[in-house]
């Protein structure tokens, strides 16, 4: 975007298209409404609740908690496998939620990220590595390369870091197509299951129960990204950049931490993936995955850590169901294909347009407003 | 849109803008008759743009009524030119709305922008870029021109020479023109009758003649600071 | 020598299927600040439909005609998504349009399926320099060379090209002289729609496509915007040949598998190359 000179006689003065109305200059308004500049809607500075009131709070939670932990010893193997992928995608799509909401850069690149940790649990197991060992450096190493891309790349703002980082997985999988280490197109297979010592974690219950370990892990940490000093300084960079570094906060650090950290979350998820299916290749790892987390989090609503999950439930569900119908007999052979890139469009542009707090947040507000019985 | 007889060519009523839950303008009437020098006064931030922007159509009111009888054109505040066309490509596009692409009319009454109609309007002088903005608001064969800050930036010698042209084009052609300045005494050595508007109300209206005589209204905008007339 | 030749030809039209693509992204983006995400998806349908038509017994030259057309509608659909809606962010038309990409995947993949396609262009070779070089090579630049011309001709020359520039340098004052922003808006996604249209059939005889070959073609398309920040038609031709002869001499010199990374590598050095000046040049009077 062109910076015009904005002094008073310095010549005309052009506002963006989907800038404020020029007339506002009149008065202070609020910015229209974006997936950008939505400000994170979680009420973080509410007054202290008393105890009743906050056990009232945690139960929702609890009950949550309990519904997630009994879940794994009730579906049947397919349920599973959907409720560990779901898991999967939440964990990443935390991250992207994080990263849009309270970075305000949109990544197009999320599943380099993911295919990063993927491979470097692949890799050190097919090695013989302790599993707890690449389980450990999936993350860390996912978190690492986001540093070192960073650093140039997070000069970037708006649409060109959106296409930096797609590029960047364009990179990242073209070259996994090519290495040895990586196994090529063909990839890595037979990846030896997780386990600890003698143990070995063979069944989807195994997988299920880590999984959500992570995604409880991931939120209990984006939480208190949330809830600290920098995470309420980063509040203030989704929404000006400048305002952020005029009131000294270290926007640069800030926003490689959050993108480091979205890369950590997505590694730990890649790395699950890995041992949990046994095979990883560049072919699990498609742009459109990137974009798929993208629609999760926007639909969860940005900058919400519920959000997040409940925006990748609702896809993933969304999508599973549409696959049933998909492969129902009598149905031509792309018909799954077809209804989930339909369904993933429609939502995302739906939820853009109509409800850009995202469905989440817009539904909490509707039934706050509801009188209480 | 009818004018009804006796009223005039500008009839605002009752008008409300609003910016998302911000009140910019209050139940604002204002009304000009054909032929008649308007003036609107006021602070900074006091909704003049506002109304400048709903009289062109930019803004659209919450409530109330704007009739304007006959074709407006809009000088905005800071010009607004578009630097990267040449002169005479901005007047070319003033007459956008009257499809009228011809600049010879212009070029006759105003000569000086002839000279300079190759040039990039970004790079011409503030006051070279105000009779651009004049030009181009000329192509649409106004009858009724709303001028916002005329005046902000300019050698006052300047401001003479295009407040000359406005006394001159409303005496022969009968252009209604609509002054909104923070200048009083420009605005009453060219208008009848002059409103000001303070936090998006009009708070006094009448014969500039009245109003230079208010004490209020000398000390806010002939002299005394703002600040003052607010205690 | 010969080899080089042949090289150069083909990274030019190769670059010149960029150009038309990075055309499209620049003309929207001047308008609108939408950067397109579709854009790729424009020559995609055209190319796919061209491909089609041709089947259907169509002669040829009427059949990308239509095709081109057909890219129109779909950048006049896009349009209307991403900008008809009042107070919709330039960040949220991005995602928009990424959102219309991968509904544009699910339409396509209906009407034309999910093989690639492509179709023959211009048939036989002519001499040039001793050398022999693909007829449609040729026709690729050249009509690109055209197209160029004629959309300079169009923002430089024609009232409605001013107009367009005018919502590009100063939207607000676009609205004070009662141009209707968003209209043009529009029309800006139609002509990107057409730039599109226009590399997708020029470019299908070379490289067959399919519904995902967007990806690609945006990518480096915005690359090669890129070069001219997005805002420079010129520039950003200069940029896709430049990024055409590099991917070509790239292949031609064995090293094929390394095409991608080149030209996403160069696009990366020069955005971020980019934003360091940016910065600089707004630290300056500080």
């Amino acid at each position: 975007m062109t910076s015009p000179p904005t002094g008073e006689d310095a010549g005309p003065r052009p506002h963006g298209p989907g800038g404020p109305p020029a007339a506002a200059r009149d008065l202070p308004h609020d910015p229209p409404g974006g997936a950008r500049v939505t400000p994170p809607s979680t009420p973080q500075d509410a007054p202290a609740p008393g105890p009743a009131r906050r056990a009232a709070r945690l139960l929702p939670g609890l009950v949550v908690g309990a519904v997630t932990l009994a879940l794994p010893a009730v579906l049947d193997d397919s349920a599973l496998t959907v409720y560990i992928f779901l898991g999967l995608a939440a964990m990443v799509t935390v991250g992207v939620s994080l990263l849009m909401g309270y970075a305000g850069q949109v990544s197009l690149g999320q599943g380099a990220f993911y295919a990063v940790g993927g491979y470097t649990a692949g890799i050190l197991a097919v090695r013989g590595g302790p599993p707890i060992a690449g389980l450990l450096a999936a993350p860390v190493v996912a978190a690492a390369f986001a540093v070192v891309v960073g650093v140039p790349l997070l000069r970037l703002r708006g649409h060109h870091l959106a296409f930096a980082t797609l590029a960047m997985q364009l990179i990242v999988l073209s070259l996994a197509g090519r290495l040895a280490i990586t196994g090529g197109d063909i990839g890595l297979q037979a990846i030896p299951p997780f386990g600890w010592g003698s143990f070995e974690l063979t069944g989807a219950v195994g997988y299920a129960y880590l999984t959500w370990g992570g995604v409880a892990l991931v939120m209990l940490v984006t939480r208190n990204v949330i809830v600290s000093r920098p995470g309420r300084a980063l509040r203030a960079l989704a929404t000006s950049e400048t305002a952020a570094a005029s009131s000294g906060v270290p926007v640069g650090r800030y926003k490689l931490v959050v993108f480091a950290l979205s890369a950590a979350f997505a590694g730990l998820a890649g790395g699950i993936y890995a041992y949990y299916t046994g095979y990883v290749a560049p072919s699990s790892f498609p742009v459109l995955l990137s974009i798929e987390y993208i629609v999760m989090a926007v639909v969860g609503g940005l900058g919400t850590v519920w959000g997040a999950v409940v925006g990748a439930a609702a896809i993933t569900l969304l999508v599973q169901a549409l696959n049933l119908i998909g492969t129902a007999p009598g149905m031509p052979s792309y018909a799954p294909s077809v209804l989930s890139y339909a369904v993933y469009a429609v939502v995302l542009i739906t939820v853009v347009l109509f409800l850009p707090r995202g469905l989440f947040p817009a539904a909490v507000a509707r039934l706050r407003r509801a009188p209480r019985p | 849109m009818t004018t009804p007889a006796g009223t005039g060519v500008v009839e605002i009523a009752d008008l409300v803008v609003r910016y998302g839950s911000a009140v910019a303008l209050d139940g604002v009437s204002l009304s000009a008759g054909r032929g008649e020098m308007v003036a609107l006064l006021g602070p900074n931030g006091a909704g003049k743009s506002t109304l400048a922007d709903t009289l062109s159509g930019i803004l659209t009111p919450a409530s109330g009524t704007v009739e304007v009888g006959g074709r407006l054109a809009h000088i905005p505040e800071g010009r607004q030119l578009f630097p990267d066309l040449s002169v005479e490509d901005n007047l070319r596009l003033g007459g956008w709305r009257s499809r009228r692409r011809d600049p010879a009319q212009v070029y006759e009454l105003l000569p000086q922008l002839a000279a300079i109609r190759r040039r990039l309007a970004g790079v011409l002088s503030g006051g070279e870029q105000q009779m651009v903005a004049f030009g181009r608001a000329l192509m649409s064969r106004p009858d009724v021109l709303v001028v916002d800050e005329l005046s902000l930036g300019l050698a006052p010698i300047v401001t003479r020479d295009l407040a000359r042209h406005l006394t001159q084009l409303n005496a022969e052609h009968g252009l209604t023109v609509l002054l909104i300045e923070q200048n009083a005494r420009l605005a009453f050595d060219v208008c009848e009758r002059a409103y000001v508007l303070e936090a998006g109300r009009i708070v006094a209206e009448g014969p500039c003649a009245e109003l230079a005589e208010s004490p209020r209204v000398a000390r806010a905008y002939l002299g005394g600071s703002i600040e003052e007339t607010r205690k | 020598m010969r080899e080089l030749l042949t090289y150069v030809v083909n990274g030019l039209a190769v670059g010149c299927g960029f150009a038309l693509i990075a055309a499209g992204l620049v003309a929207v983006h001047r308008v609108t600040g939408v950067v397109n995400f579709a854009q790729g998806m424009f020559a995609v349908v055209a190319g796919l439909s061209a491909s089609w038509l041709l089947g259907t017994g169509l002669p040829h030259g009427l059949s990308e005609g239509a095709a081109v057309l057909v890219a129109a509608v779909a950048g006049l659909l896009t349009g209307l998504l991403a900008i008809g809606r009042r107070g919709t962010t330039p960040q949220s038309a991005l995602i928009v349009t990424l959102g219309v990409g991968v509904l544009a995947y699910a339409v396509e993949i209906v009407v034309w399926g999910d093989q690639p396609r492509s179709f023959p262009g211009l048939p036989g070779s002519v001499s040039v320099a001793g050398v022999g070089v693909q007829s449609q090579h040729l026709l690729v630049i050249a009509a690109t060379a055209v197209t160029f011309a004629l959309l300079t001709t169009f923002f430089g020359r024609t009232y409605l090209g001013k107009a367009l520039t005018a919502c590009a340098s100063n939207p607000y004052a676009a609205r004070v002289i009662g141009i209707d922003v968003t209209r043009m808006g529009l029309l800006a996604f139609v002509l990107g729609g057409l730039l599109g249209g226009v590399a997708g059939v020029l470019v299908t005889p070379l490289r067959p496509i399919s519904f995902d070959t967007d990806v690609t073609l945006i990518v480096n398309g915005f690359a090669a915007a890129v070069f001219g920040s997005l805002g420079r038609a010129g520039l950003a031709l200069v940029g896709a040949l430049l990024l055409g002869l590099a991917e070509s001499l790239a292949a031609g010199y064995g090293y094929a598998a390394y095409q991608l990374e080149i030209a996403l590598g160069l696009m990366l050095v020069i955005m971020v190359v980019q934003s360091t000046r940016r910065t600089s040049v707004l630290e300056e009077p500080a």
